[in-house]
C-alpha cells in the first residue's frame, strides 16, 4: 500500500496522457500517470515480426487477462470478443496504429443541424441519438495545427485558408498553414489510386500520416519498410506518443509515470469532488492511492466507461458523473466497406511502405456528396492499402476475401493467393456510423478480468438501414474504382457480422448540457469539475475519419483550459 | 511421404553427428567415444523411429505429427515450384506453437484431431492420414461447410478454421518460429522478408522485387545471440 500526492493524476498514458503530462508539466503542475502496461521504446520494435505484432498483437490487450464482451442486442448473451485493436502499453494506441492523421471536416462538428439544414429533419433515423458537437472547426484549428506541428504529421495542405490547392484535399476545411512536413512517397498502389480515381472526377490525394517524411525534431524520416499498423516503429518515425509528447514530459521534471498500474477506482467524497484514483500496484499491492486535484481519466474508451461505473457511491449510484444517464451510450465504432482489384499486367508489392489507408479520397464523406434521394446521411473515406492493413503475408493471407469461385484452401487458393499477393490493391470505405442509444458499454455481469474487476460488454450491432444502405453505396463506389484501376479482377468482401470494428467513438459524450451529455468540449465532467475524461469516448458522431488526430487537438485545448483558466479557479470550465 | 520421412532422418542423423562435433572441442578422444556412442545410439533409434512414424516432437505425438501434416498439405498442397506446407515444415511450427504459445490449445487439438479421426474412420474405415487426396478434401471440404458429424468441441469449422489459420501462420511467419523452412512460403508468394528500407524505386516499380536476399529475424539478430 502507498499513498502520494500530486496536482493531476492521468489513468492512461496514451494518446491523451502523454500530452496532457507534457503539457501540464511544462506548467509546472506535477503529474503522475498511471498506465496498466509496459513502456517500451524504440529498440524494442527491432526487427519486425508480423507473427507476434500483427497476428499475435503483442502491443494490444490480452484478450485472456482482459477481455471485453460482446451481444448484438440486450436480448442476447455476451462472448468474448477475440481481438482487440486498441494499446496496452505506454503511448497507447499510437505505438502500433497506422499514424492516419486527420482534422474532421466543419460538418463533421454539426451533423445534427447540418443534416436538418440541407435534407430536414425527417433524414435523420428516428433511433439515432446525433447531435452537434459543443465547438466549431475553427475553434479546433489552432489545436489540430498545434498537434501536427508538435508531434509531426506528414501531408500536403489543400485548403489553405479557403485557397483550394490540388494535391492536397481540396474538400479538407479551411486551415492556417500547410503541414510541417511533405507528404510521405506514394506508391504504385497509391499512384494508380490517384490516376483512377482522377479519371472519375474525384479528387486523390496522399492520406496525411504522424509518420515522418523527412527528419523533424531529431527523429529520422521513414524508411518505407511496411511495418506500420499493428507493430511499433523500428527507426521512430512513427509520430507516436512514445517518442514524442512522452519524452517531453519527462524533460519537465515534473512527471512519474507509473507502469503496470491497475486503477480501479475513481475516489470521491460527498463535497462534489474527486480526491483521486487507487490502482493495483505492479508489484501485486491492492490499496495503492493517488491523492489528486485534478482526475483525467484517459484509457480507450471500454475503460473510460468501465472506471466511471466502477466507481460508485451512495452519492453517485449510477456511476461517477452519470447524472445525465448517458454513460455508455451512443457508442460508435468504424466498419469498413472493402473490395480487392488484382493486377495481371504488373505487381504493385503493396507491402512497401507505410501501410494504412495509403491513398485517398474524401468525396464520398462526411455531407461532400449531395445525400439527397440516397436513403442515408454521411459517408466514408475511400482508400487504397493492403487486404490487411499491414501489407505482410500473414495480414493479407487472413484478410483477403477470394473472390467468386477461388476457394480459401487447396491449389486454387495456393495458385490465387501466390499470383496477387504481390499484384493486389484493397480499396477500403470507413465508413461514418451514426450514434443510436442503445449502442453502449456497460460491465458484464459474469465475465471478470485477470483482476477481478468486471469486463466491460459492448451491446452493439451497426446493421442499421442507415448505415447498410452507407455501406451498400460505398462498396459499389471501391468496385468503380477497382475497374477504373484497370485490374483484372475487382471483388468485393461481405459485409462483416454486427460486431463493432476499430476506433470506437462515444460513451462519454459531449455536449452543450448536462442532460444529453457526460462532458463538456473540455472532457471536464458536468457533475465534478476536477474530473476530466478525455478522448474518442467524447465523441457525439464519429466521422468517416480516423479519430486520433482529433483526440489529440482535444488533449491540447483542454491542457490550455487547465493552464490557463481551471488553475486560477477551479470550477466549471462552461 | 517416403520422401519426406528419407528426408527427415537424413536430417536428424546430420544434427545428431553435428552435435557430436561440437562436442570434440578439447575433448579427448576417449571422451569422445564414450560421448558419441550413445548420441549415435539415440539418433539412430530416433531415425528408427522416425522411419515408422513415431518421432515425436515438441507437444505432437507421432500420429498427430502425420495427421496434422497430411491435413495442412491438402490446405496448401505443395507442387513443382511452388513449396507447401510439408516443405516449409508448417507441422514444426505448429508442433513448437503448441508447447509454447499456444499451450492453452493443446485440448483443442487433441480433441479436433480425435474427432477427425473418428469421422473419417466412420466415413471411410481408415485414418485421415490413409485416405487418398481427394477423400482428404472431401473431408476438409465437409468440416469447412459443417457437413462433417463426430465433432462436439471443438466444432467442426473451428478446428477447420484453426488449423487454416495455423497453416498461413507456418507458411509465412519468419522461421525463428519453426516454419517457413528456408523462406519456402515467402518464395511462393514473392515476399522479400523484413527489409528495414525500401527506395522510392522500389515503391514505383511494376515488377516483382528481387533487390535482396530474403531477410529473417535470425539474420538480423545480434551476432552473439549464440
Amino acid at each position: 500500500m502507498a499513498t502520494e500526492k500530486t496536482d493531476v493524476v492521468i489513468v492512461g498514458a496514451g494518446a491523451v496522457g502523454g500530452i496532457l503530462a507534457a503539457e501540464l508539466g511544462k506548467a509546472g503542475m506535477k503529474v503522475i500517470a498511471l498506465e496498466r502496461g509496459p513502456r517500451l521504446a524504440t529498440k524494442d520494435f527491432a526487427p519486425q515480426d508480423e507473427l507476434r505484432y500483427f497476428q499475435r498483437q503483442d502491443l494490444r490487450p490480452d484478450v485472456k487477462r482482459q477481455p471485453v464482451t460482446w451481444r448484438p442486442n440486450a436480448n442476447t448473451r455476451s462472448s468474448v470478443i477475440q481481438s482487440l485493436s486498441y494499446g496496452n502499453q505506454a503511448g497507447g494506441g499510437t505505438v502500433h496504429y497506422g499514424a492516419v492523421s486527420w482534422r474532421f471536416h466543419e460538418d463533421d462538428f454539426r451533423v445534427r443541424s447540418n443534416t436538418i439544414a440541407h435534407y430536414g429533419a425527417s433524414a435523420i433515423p428516428e433511433d439515432s441519438s446525433v447531435i452537434d458537437w459543443p465547438l466549431s472547426y475553427a475553434e479546433l484549428e489552432p489545436f489540430y495545427d498545434r498537434a501536427e506541428y508538435d508531434l509531426g504529421v506528414s501531408g500536403k495542405a489543400g485548403n489553405l485558408q479557403g485557397r483550394k490547392i490540388e494535391g492536397g484535399n481540396v474538400l479538407e476545411s479551411p486551415r492556417k498553414r500547410d503541414y510541417p512536413l511533405p507528404p510521405l512517397q506514394v506508391d504504385q498502389a497509391g499512384s494508380n489510386f490517384e490516376a483512377a480515381t482522377k479519371k472519375l472526377g474525384y479528387h486523390p490525394f496522399s492520406t496525411p500520416r504522424a509518420i515522418l517524411s523527412q527528419p523533424y525534431k531529431g527523429r529520422p524520416g521513414c524508411s518505407y519498410c511496411g511495418a506500420c499498423q499493428g507493430f511499433g516503429c523500428h527507426i521512430g518515425a512513427k509520430s507516436s506518443i512514445l517518442v514524442t509528447a512522452l519524452p517531453e514530459a519527462d524533460k519537465t521534471g515534473n512527471f512519474k509515470l507509473i507502469t503496470g498500474a491497475m486503477t480501479y477506482r475513481v475516489n470521491s467524497d460527498n463535497s462534489g469532488k474527486v480526491t483521486g484514483v487507487s490502482y493495483f500496484g505492479p508489484d501485486g499491492s491492492r490499496d495503492n492511492t493517488i491523492e489528486a486535484e485534478i482526475v483525467v481519466i484517459a484509457p480507450f474508451v471500454y475503460d473510460c466507461v468501465r472506471l466511471l461505473m466502477l466507481s460508485k457511491t451512495e452519492k453517485y449510484p449510477n456511476g461517477l458523473a452519470n447524472s445525465s444517464g448517458h454513460l455508455g451510450k451512443h457508442v460508435m465504432s468504424h466498419i469498413g466497406a472493402r473490395a480487392f482489384a488484382a493486377f495481371d499486367d504488373r505487381h504493385v508489392n503493396i507491402y512497401m511502405g507505410p501501410s494504412a489507408q495509403k491513398h485517398t479520397i474524401d468525396d464520398f464523406n462526411a455531407d461532400n456528396f449531395d445525400h439527397k434521394d440516397l436513403g442515408f446521411i454521411r459517408g466514408a473515406q475511400i482508400s487504397a492499402g493492403p487486404a490487411g492493413l499491414e501489407g505482410g503475408p500473414i495480414a493479407t493471407a487472413m484478410n483477403m476475401v477470394m473472390p467468386q469461385g477461388v476457394p480459401r484452401w487447396g491449389a486454387g487458393f495456393r495458385d490465387f493467393f501466390s499470383k496477387y499477393y504481390t499484384r493486389h490493391v484493397a480499396l477500403t470505405g470507413q465508413t461514418e456510423e451514426l450514434p443510436y442509444a442503445a449502442q453502449m458499454i456497460d460491465l458484464d455481469p459474469d465475465v471478470k478480468d485477470a483482476f477481478g474487476l468486471p469486463a466491460p460488454r459492448m451491446t452493439y450491432d451497426w446493421r442499421r438501414p442507415n448505415e447498410v444502405k452507407r455501406m451498400e453505396f460505398v462498396n459499389q463506389k471501391l468496385l468503380e474504382i477497382g475497374r477504373s484501376m484497370g485490374a483484372a479482377h475487382v471483388w468485393r468482401a461481405p459485409s462483416s457480422p454486427g460486431a463493432p470494428g476499430s476506433h470506437h467513438q462515444g460513451g462519454v459524450r459531449m455536449g452543450s448540457n448536462p442532460r444529453e451529455s457526460v462532458v463538456n468540449k473540455y472532457g471536464q465532467t458536468w457533475d465534478i469539475p476536477n474530473l476530466f475524461v478525455i478522448g474518442s469516448s467524447n465523441f457525439p458522431t464519429s466521422a468517416g475519419f480516423n479519430p486520433t488526430l482529433t483526440i489529440q487537438a482535444l488533449t491540447y485545448m483542454t491542457a490550455d483550459a487547465i493552464v490557463n483558466r481551471y488553475r486560477k479557479s477551479p470550477g466549471p470550465l462552461v | 511421404m517416403s520422401t519426406h520421412d528419407e528426408a527427415r532422418r537424413k536430417f536428424l542423423v546430420g544434427a545428431a553427428a553435428g552435435a557430436g562435433a561440437v562436442a570434440t572441442g578439447g575433448v579427448s578422444s576417449e571422451v569422445l567415444a564414450q560421448v558419441q556412442a550413445p548420441v549415435q545410439q539415440v539418433a539412430a533409434e530416433h531415425a528408427a523411429h522416425t522411419t515408422a512414424g513415431k518421432g515425436l516432437g515438441a507437444f505432437l505425438n507421432a500420429e498427430f505429427t502425420e495427421a496434422v501434416a497430411a491435413f495442412t498439405e491438402r490446405l496448401m498442397p505443395g507442387a513443382p515450384g511452388k513449396p507447401g506446407a510439408r516443405d516449409a515444415n508448417v507441422v514444426n511450427y505448429i508442433d513448437l506453437a503448441l508447447a509454447g504459445a499456444y499451450s492453452d490449445m493443446q485440448d483443442f487439438y487433441r480433441r479436433g484431431l480425435a474427432s477427425l479421426d473418428a469421422y473419417c474412420r466412420k466415413t471411410h474405415n481408415k485414418p485421415f492420414v490413409e485416405l487418398n487426396s481427394a477423400q482428404q478434401d472431401e473431408v476438409i471440404g465437409a468440416l469447412e461447410q459443417g457437413k462433417a458429424s463426430e465433432f462436439t468441441w471443438p466444432s467442426q469449422q473451428a478446428f477447420f478454421n484453426t488449423l487454416r489459420t495455423h497453416t498461413i501462420e507456418g507458411m509465412f511467419a519468419d522461421p525463428v518460429y519453426g516454419g517457413n523452412k528456408d523462406f519456402a512460403g515467402w518464395k511462393l508468394v514473392g515476399f522479400p522478408g523484413a527489409h528495414p528500407a525500401f527506395t522510392a524505386a522500389d515503391m514505383q516499380s511494376k515488377e516483382a522485387f528481387t533487390g535482396a536476399a530474403y531477410l529473417g529475424l535470425q539474420s538480423q539478430a545480434p551476432r552473439n545471440r549464440g
